[in-house]
């Protein structure tokens, strides 16, 4: 499972984390989120230990998701030592996940 | 259903009617035609005040008291051109009031290519209409939009008109599809309503198929006829007189007389173009006038899906 970050635990599991960081923002009501949610899952999974895959609930972490300015949901972004290096928008397919994760690892 | 909304309506809205004959057909069928190439809902954006409301999920502000606009997947599949032969021919067989319930040949392609659109736009496929005579008289740009869509549905509400005599509008469809084939240039589905009543010889057909093939683009080729009159050349045994719609010549005859000789002869020519679609596989499919809409919508489903 993805891990559950917090305007709390945004410091110490993204900005410190010396891995890749996958946020996932996401919302309770949004469908294309629910979709891509199994994805991001997975991703978790096969990626322990390499990166972390994280998911932020955009109605509850308002600190990080302004700071991101994320205007549309499902977003992806990916932050290498604390700097957003891509950002996916929109349900992708998980290879196009995969593709951006390899290319970072 | 159809026809009970165009009698109270009293006119042919062919753009309603059209969409309650794909309801019809699509509740008809055991499994979505949608299903595997629909276009995704693929996010929520923020509403920005100030835009337009039109695409607000407004079950979601029910829901939330958020204001959020629904995204889709900006990509069509599927580019599609309907092309009507809008030869004079095409107005058989004659009638006061060509209708949906009692179409000529020329009602039976507008109504059949709104139908084909009601489904194109509901994958949110882009669509486009080219009119052919003798030369092309029209053609629209390919695209899905609502106003396109209108602007299509107001182009084939111009076809139901009645016969004009005068018009002798004759077809010429070979170097026209030729035309069309190099003048479409990205690859897309080319559906085709004729008569196949011209001068032209069979072979200079083909080719025209097969350029439009070459230029990888994937056909349809509906054969739109009143099969009991045209091809049966089924009337009573006392004499005729034929009139040529496109040249307005005439012949007096018993159509007894010459039913074997013509029914061998046009029956000769479909068959000889059936095998040379097969061959270079287009789908050569007969519409009868008389048999409604899903002789058309079926074809094109399982054109859709070997497609993607």
């Amino acid at each position: 499972m993805a891990l559950q970050v917090t305007d709390e635990t945004f410091e110490s599991a993204v900005l410190q984390s010396d891995k890749l960081v996958v946020l996932d923002f996401w919302a309770q009501w949004c469908g294309p989120c629910r979709q891509i949610a199994p994805i991001i899952d997975e991703l978790a999974t096969e990626y322990e230990g390499k990166a972390v895959i994280g998911k932020v609930d955009v109605d509850s972490a308002t600190e990080i998701t302004s700071r991101y300015s994320i205007r549309n949901i499902p977003t992806v972004l990916f932050i290498k030592n604390g700097e957003m290096v891509e950002k996916l928008v929109g349900a992708q397919s998980k290879s196009k996940f995969v593709d951006i994760i390899e290319k970072h690892l | 259903m159809s026809d009970k909304i165009e009698s109270i309506i009293g006119y042919p809205s062919l753009e309603l009617v059209t969409n309650q004959v794909v309801e019809g057909f699509i509740t008809g069928l055991h499994k979505s035609p949608f299903h595997g190439f629909s276009v995704e809902f693929a996010e929520h954006r923020l509403y920005n005040s100030g835009e337009s409301t039109k695409n607000i999920d407004w079950k979601l502000y029910g829901r939330t008291d958020k204001l959020f606009v629904k995204k889709y997947e900006e990509e069509t599949n599927l580019r599609c051109l309907l092309v009507v032969d809008n030869s004079s021919s095409m107005f058989f067989p004659l009638h006061k009031e060509p209708s949906f319930s009692n179409p000529n040949k020329i009602t039976f392609a507008a109504y059949a290519c709104g139908v084909l659109i009601q489904m194109l736009s509901r994958q949110r496929d882009a669509y486009g209409l080219s009119l052919i005579s003798d030369k092309i008289d029209l053609i629209t740009e390919i695209k899905s939009n609502f106003g396109h869509k209108k602007h299509v549905f107001t182009l084939l509400e111009s076809l139901l008109k009645p016969y004009d005599k005068e018009s002798k509008l004759q077809t010429n469809i070979s170097p026209l599809l030729h035309q069309l084939a190099m003048q479409i240039h990205r690859r897309s589905l080319i559906i085709i309503f004729t008569d196949l009543l011209s001068e032209e010889n069979t072979e200079e057909l083909i080719s025209s198929l097969q350029h439009m093939k070459h230029s990888k683009h994937e056909v349809i080729l509906f054969h739109v006829s009143d099969k009991q009159k045209e091809i049966e050349f089924d009337y009573n045994s006392r004499p005729h007189r034929f009139v040529d719609m496109e040249t307005l010549e005439e012949i007096k005859l018993n159509p007894q007389e010459i039913k074997e000789a013509y029914q061998k002869a046009i029956t000769d020519k479909i068959q000889m173009l059936k095998t040379s679609c097969e061959n270079t596989r287009i789908d050569f499919v007969d519409a009868d006038i008389n048999k409604g809409f899903d002789q058309i919508l079926l074809p094109y489903i399982i054109k859709r899906t070997k497609m993607y």
